[in-house]
């Protein structure tokens, strides 16, 4: 049916202008808000798996979190390239462990205002890791400040405390979206501190059990839940070496472990060759990248029934 | 009146000399004032534009104007240097945004600005060519360095050494020219903008070498603890960042106490920036927090208080001047008695005789105004450029 503008009645040409510019003006509208509403979607930077999940927890359908780090990396010692650094550059938020991780801040361009250090508000509480070898220049130069222990967020207190500093991040950018991000926080943090008592529970039955980590990175996990410790350089796609058996031999006379804590599974001859000497293997997976299978928190969740094994009567 | 002109402009060309003197006194007597007054206003009106636009600067007691003109206009002047502890300080107390600046350096003769990426943000500056800062080692040129220097993106632009003879100083650095920014028409234009960070390791504060770890010559190792290995000065310092190399550059000791010469403080509001002057008005406080505007507007009163008195010689000299027109036109007149004469036996009438001499004075007239008009449009034209030159830098 053809509409035949001046056949029609002055009543109904006057309704028909008033429908053609409320849709108009509904379209208008709709458009706008549709585009202030993608426009509001916070684009957050990390660099580190943990802090893309706590983000994504808080942040919700309000942000859009970037993990740019590959999966078979470790984010700690990795270099973006430089459009990697370029979008970096361009997100509204960059979230930073601090206490020295991801060296690769220190050598890239990024804009302060935009950047928060979600440890900062704990810096007293940095571990000098005593595993790490340092230098100087001259009889009086002062070392190269490399030394910090990093992996703060497997000390669930203060991960919550990383988590916290998120929360008030991206409600100073949405200030609108405080609440939400509060509420979010709340719920989050209650997960983290039931790992947190979790582990304190399965752990006081025996604090002074020695045990022997893989790698120089358990120290805020061994000191929030007073384990007792002691460090290696192990990896676990390798094989230890006759030394560095040896090394292990000459540590248990004075530390007798019975298991030994990996960041990733180990190899089935070194389960063979560890169990020979009557140390067992059991995985505590920092996560500091993309996990293969569930998230961060199921993977906590994991490495405390796996550290269970530990702490089961002799 | 064609004929007296034309009678006029033949004398005129037949005494060169004596034309060409009086032309450059009244060209010079217009003139300078003139043009005195578009610097001024030019000047003012940039260095204030600058000033205006930015709210505070922080940096070391001492000379404001020397802080000031360092921050804002990169003058070789260094002032009292502060620490990246203060820009830290103005963060935390969440009453404004600090921008660290670090104006110590040269490249080539033009000054080198390590700051961070908010200074951009601040200053509304664009790339046109190339990228944005990313690494260490970077650069981005002013539109006007770039010029001069014939650089663009892919070439590289190596630090001048602070002093000439500083055989045992620091290795100039290398570094890599990776965009150039759009005109602005401010100091920005030529200066060479870094990172803070790879301003610190021209002063040699960070740096690269082999892993003193893995040393095998003894001759570098000073001495070896078991948790650190001292180096001697003969390990071998990297003088460009490369990606291959980029991984060994490291910082040592704080780097809260790594060197700044100023902090520009963005306030939150007008409230939040009285609090933050207010905290540093204290005796005991060792910085110092100014308005730039204020600081530039001390400066333009002196330079105006200065330009009275110019103006005042410049009156008395023009005077003069005129003086000696006049004179040189009465002893002209005494000279040219005999020819005067002679046109008068001619039949010409004593109003004709003036109507001569009037063209005389009006051609020189029009032809200074002309000169003149002409010199006040170069100047008007390169105002920016002369302005830059004279007085900011």
């Amino acid at each position: 049916m053809q509409v035949n503008w001046f056949s029609l009645h002055d009543n109904n040409r006057r309704f028909f202008f008033i429908f053609c510019v409320v849709v108009t003006v509904a379209h208008m509208v709709s458009v706008s808000w549709a585009g202030s509403n993608s426009a509001g979607k916070l684009t957050v930077y990390v660099v580190n798996y943990p802090l893309q999940y706590f983000a994504e927890r808080m942040g919700g359908g309000h942000v859009n979190v970037v993990f740019p780090a590959p999966t078979d990396v470790d984010p700690a010692y990795w270099m973006p390239d430089m459009p990697t650094i370029a979008a970096y550059q361009q997100a509204d938020l960059i979230l930073l462990n601090g206490a020295g991780y991801a060296r690769w801040v220190n050598k890239a361009t990024l804009p302060r205002f935009r950047m928060v250090n979600t440890s900062a508000g704990f810096k007293d509480q940095y571990i000098e890791s005593a595993e790490i070898f340092t230098h100087s220049h001259g009889s009086e130069g002062k070392h190269a400040h490399e030394a910090l222990a990093f992996t703060t967020w497997i000390d669930f207190n203060l991960a919550a405390g990383q988590a916290k500093a998120i929360a008030e991040a991206l409600g100073r950018k949405r200030p609108e979206l405080k609440d939400t991000f509060q509420k979010n926080y709340q719920k989050l943090e209650q997960d983290l501190l039931k790992l947190d008592r979790n582990l304190k529970t399965l752990i006081s039955k025996d604090p002074s059990r020695p045990l022997v980590v893989s790698h120089p990175v358990y120290d805020y996990f061994a000191r929030r839940y007073g384990l007792n410790i002691k460090s290696l350089h192990w990896e676990p796609d390798q094989i230890p070496t006759n030394e560095q058996m040896m090394e292990l031999n000459r540590i248990l006379k004075e530390h007798p472990a019975k298991w030994m804590i990996w960041e990733g599974k180990p190899m089935k001859e070194t389960v063979e060759r560890l169990l020979s000497i009557g140390v067992n293997s059991l995985v505590f997976n920092p996560c500091g990248n993309t996990p293969d299978q569930g998230d961060f928190l199921s993977v906590m969740r994991q490495n405390v029934e796996n550290l269970k094994l530990a702490f089961k009567k002799d | 009146m064609t004929d007296s002109l034309y009678i006029a402009w033949k004398y005129i060309r037949f005494n060169r000399v004596k034309t060409v003197t009086l032309v450059a006194c009244i060209t010079l007597i217009t003139f300078l004032p003139v043009a005195l007054e578009l610097l001024l206003n030019e000047s003012e009106k940039q260095l204030m534009s600058r000033a205006v636009s930015t709210p505070l600067v922080l940096g070391a007691k001492g000379s404001a104007l020397d802080l000031v003109m360092n921050t804002l206009y990169f003058d070789d002047e260094v002032p009292e240097l502060i620490t990246m502890q203060a820009s830290n300080r103005v963060m935390d107390s969440e009453l404004a945004l600090p921008i660290p600046l670090y104006v110590r350096f040269q490249a080539r003769g033009n000054p080198i600005v390590g700051t961070t990426l908010d200074y951009f943000d601040f200053r509304g500056m664009r790339i046109a060519q190339g990228r944005q800062l990313a690494v260490l080692g970077d650069c981005v040129l002013g539109a006007r360095v770039a010029e001069s220097l014939a650089l663009k993106p892919g070439d590289s632009l190596v630090s001048s050494p602070e002093t000439l003879f500083d055989l045992a100083g620091i290795y100039p650095l290398k570094m890599k020219v990776v965009g150039v920014l759009a005109k602005s028409h401010t100091s920005d234009d030529l200066a060479v903008f870094v990172d803070l960070k790879t301003a610190w390791v021209i002063q040699g504060l960070g740096h690269g070498h082999e892993d003193v770890t893995k040393l095998k010559d003894p001759t570098l190792v000073l001495k070896r603890t078991e948790r650190n290995v001292a180096a001697t000065a003969k390990l071998y310092q990297h003088t460009e960042i490369t990606e291959k190399n980029i991984d060994a550059f490291h910082f040592h000791g704080d780097l809260s106490q790594y060197p700044l010469t100023a902090v520009l403080a963005v306030p939150q509001n007008q409230k939040s920036g009285t609090i933050l002057r207010g905290r540093y008005l204290t005796k005991e406080e060792t910085r110092q927090i100014v308005r730039p505007a204020d600081v530039i507007d001390g400066l333009l009163q002196n330079i105006f208080r200065i330009k009275n008195v110019l103006d005042a010689v410049i009156s008395v000299v023009a005077l003069a001047t005129i003086l000696a027109i006049i004179l040189v036109f009465a002893l002209s007149l005494r000279l040219r008695q005999r020819e005067i004469q002679t046109i008068f036996r001619l039949g010409c009438r004593r109003a004709t005789i003036a109507r001569l001499l009037s063209a005389e004075i009006f051609i020189i007239v029009i032809m200074s105004g002309v000169f003149c008009g002409a010199l006040i449009w170069l100047v008007n034209q390169f105002s920016d450029d002369l302005v830059r030159m004279l007085f900011i830098r």
